[in-house]
């Protein structure tokens, strides 16, 4: 990176934590620490559950996903206007109004403790080792496109976002979430911009849809109904509604953003606000990625977007993959030429000829890193910053290095922030001091704030080591999410439901999903809902007639 | 226990009344415009030479 890059990069960052820090200032009470004194408008909380969700993997994962498998991720976003909307009608008034600081809270307020403390657990459990992974999966990638020091980069992330979190509390995450988060749309709105007017004479954004479409690029919406794939209308509706309800409606590092809300109304209209918004913003994302396809269409990508795993290759299979690159580059030079003609005179089957080719080149080369590696090899996320480094103008990499940070740094407050909150709430007043003084409540919870922080950062550390771990515990976590959305559907529901159902309800949800994965082929954004709906109805078979 | 917080207000204990339906439809209409948009999108960019 150049000197101005630098620049840009630690005015953001520094700017950012700077004004979050100062529109904190004076929260002395637990209620201002942890709920903000309930005084946020909706526009500050809607900006920050929308930087909350976009982890920093999100934030280049997903423009690697538009450039390697095209536009029909966007489906997964479908439930999610359809999830705020009863959230906004069902669960945000319930929340505010029974008094709460966590989600869970709720539950006991409404069964019982071993119900409140179950579903607290889980989401300890969950959040605590998504918080390592959110600080050690970006630094992976830098250091790779960027050549820094791993362990250095964790180091400044995890300690900024510490000491402007335990500092400030969720005012400082909320309003430096804000500023993240438009941070993060101007960087991805230059790069769209970048890589259009990077393209040759002659091919204008009209030329670069139609390349983009014959390649398969953009197949945003696909009506077959197919429980066994990934991404499709019918699963993004009813199972992206179930996820977004399970993430939005029962997980504290976003129900903690609109219990800060001055009122109901501001609340529901923050929950409105990312309704309408995310649908187009994560269509502009994939839209970014297919772009970058068309610029690699005319500037000869790497191969391998991997560097290091491209230069292990080449140590130990220089002579195969030498071959390898030699067919690539000949076929990439094929395409170039015939993708010229092809958004010139409409011509396309040579340039998707030359484009297949060019995939088996690449094909072999990845077999190889593979057996070089002796690991699955995947570079989606590192195709974006690939883009970024080599074929950007000074400064406005530095402002896409900012986003990138500041998509990790936003996602990282609000679940050390929130993780603290179920520390204290369910735990630390419940069961270890009940009945303590408002003030002892605030300082354990900026303890509990440093201790979630450090933990992430020495977690992330040894992020290598934990790879398995963190892969096994998300995975038994992703089985509980349904779980946790038909607990809170009983508890919001009007029909009769006890502690008990729920509780036997919720691990009979676990192993219902549990067993969807594991016996059969179904897609993930299906196991959701078949979690929920086990829930629910052993849950209300068993709580029948003692309500 | 928890500390303790202010009681809820007249507005959060209020039925959902006024604008708000229209506003739900309104999220709601987007939603489906999209979907739309996108689906003539993919139609028009289809895939092949």
């Amino acid at each position: 990176m150049r000197t101005v890059d630098w620049a840009v990069l630690i005015v953001s960052l520094l700017g950012i934590v700077g004004y979050g820090l100062y529109r904190s200032r004076g929260s002395r009470t637990t209620s201002e620490y942890l709920l903000a004194g309930k005084t946020m408008r909706w526009w500050v909380i809607g900006l920050s559950i929308m930087a909350t969700q976009a982890s920093a993997i999100t934030f280049i994962g997903t423009t690697g996903q538009g450039y390697a498998d095209g536009m029909r991720f966007v489906q997964f976003y479908f439930g999610l206007p359809i999830a705020m909307v009863l959230i906004s009608l069902y669960a945000a008034p319930r929340f505010h109004s029974s008094g709460v600081y966590t989600a869970y809270e709720f539950l006991e307020k409404r069964y019982d403790s071993k119900t409140r403390t179950l579903a607290s657990w889980v989401f300890l459990l969950q959040r605590g080792l998504g918080v390592g992974l959110a600080l050690y999966a970006p630094a992976v990638v830098m250091a790779v496109i960027l050549d820094w020091d791993e362990s250095r980069t964790i180091a400044v992330m995890g300690l900024l976002v510490v000491t402007y979190t335990a500092a400030g509390g969720i005012k400082a995450v909320m309003w430096t979430d804000a500023q993240q988060m438009i941070v993060m749309m101007l960087g991805l709105v230059a790069a769209l911009f970048a890589a259009v007017l990077g393209l040759p004479e002659g091919v204008g954004f009209g030329g670069a849809l139609e390349l983009a479409g014959a390649a398969g690029k953009l197949q945003a919406v696909d009506l077959e109904f197919d429980p066994n794939s990934r991404y499709n209308l019918w699963s993004g509706l009813i199972g992206g509604t179930f996820l977004a309800l399970a993430y939005f409606g029962t997980d504290q590092s976003q129900v903690q953003r609109y219990l800060t809300a001055e009122s109901i109304t501001q609340s529901r209209f923050s929950l409105l606000f990312n309704g309408i918004v995310k649908v187009p913003l994560q269509f502009v994302i994939l839209l970014t990625g297919a772009m970058v396809f068309v610029f690699f269409l005319f500037t000869e990508p790497p191969m391998l977007f991997h560097g290091a795993a491209a230069d292990e290759v080449r140590s130990a299979r220089g002579a195969e993959f030498a071959r390898v690159e030699s067919d690539y580059e000949e076929a990439y030079e094929q395409r170039r030429v015939a993708a010229l003609d092809g958004a010139r005179n409409g011509n396309m089957a040579p340039y998707l000829a030359a484009d297949q080719r060019l995939q088996a080149a690449r094909g072999r080369a990845i077999g190889l890193a593979e057996e070089a590696t002796g690991e699955t090899y995947n570079d989606t996320n590192y195709i974006f910053l690939t883009f970024v480094i080599n074929h950007l103008p000074p400064g406005l990499v530095g402002l896409i290095i900012a986003a990138v940070f500041a998509a990790a740094m936003s996602t990282i407050s609000a679940e050390l922030n929130s993780l603290a909150t179920a520390t204290v709430i369910d735990h630390y007043s419940r069961y270890v001091k009940p009945g303590a003084g408002d003030g002892h409540y605030r300082n354990v919870a900026i303890g509990a704030t440093v201790f979630w922080g450090l933990y992430a950062t020495i977690f992330a550390g040894y992020g290598a080591q934990f790879g398995s771990l963190i892969e096994a515990v998300n995975r038994v976590g992703s089985w509980f999410y349904g779980a946790m959305l038909g607990a809170f559907m009983l508890a919001f529901a009007p029909w009769k439901s006890n502690g008990n159902g729920v509780f036997v309800g919720i691990l009979a949800g676990l192993a219902a999903a549990m067993a969807t994965e594991l016996y059969t082929d179904v897609a993930f954004l299906w196991f959701n809902v078949i979690g929920c709906l086990t829930t629910v109805t052993v849950g209300l078979l068993l709580s029948r007639g003692r309500a | 226990m928890s500390p303790q917080l202010p009681p809820p207000t007249d507005e959060e204990r209020a039925p959902i009344t006024g604008s708000w339906p229209r506003l739900y439809a309104l999220v709601l209409a987007l939603l489906a415009g999209w979907i739309t948009v996108f689906y003539l999108f993919s139609v028009r960019y289809a895939p092949g030479p």
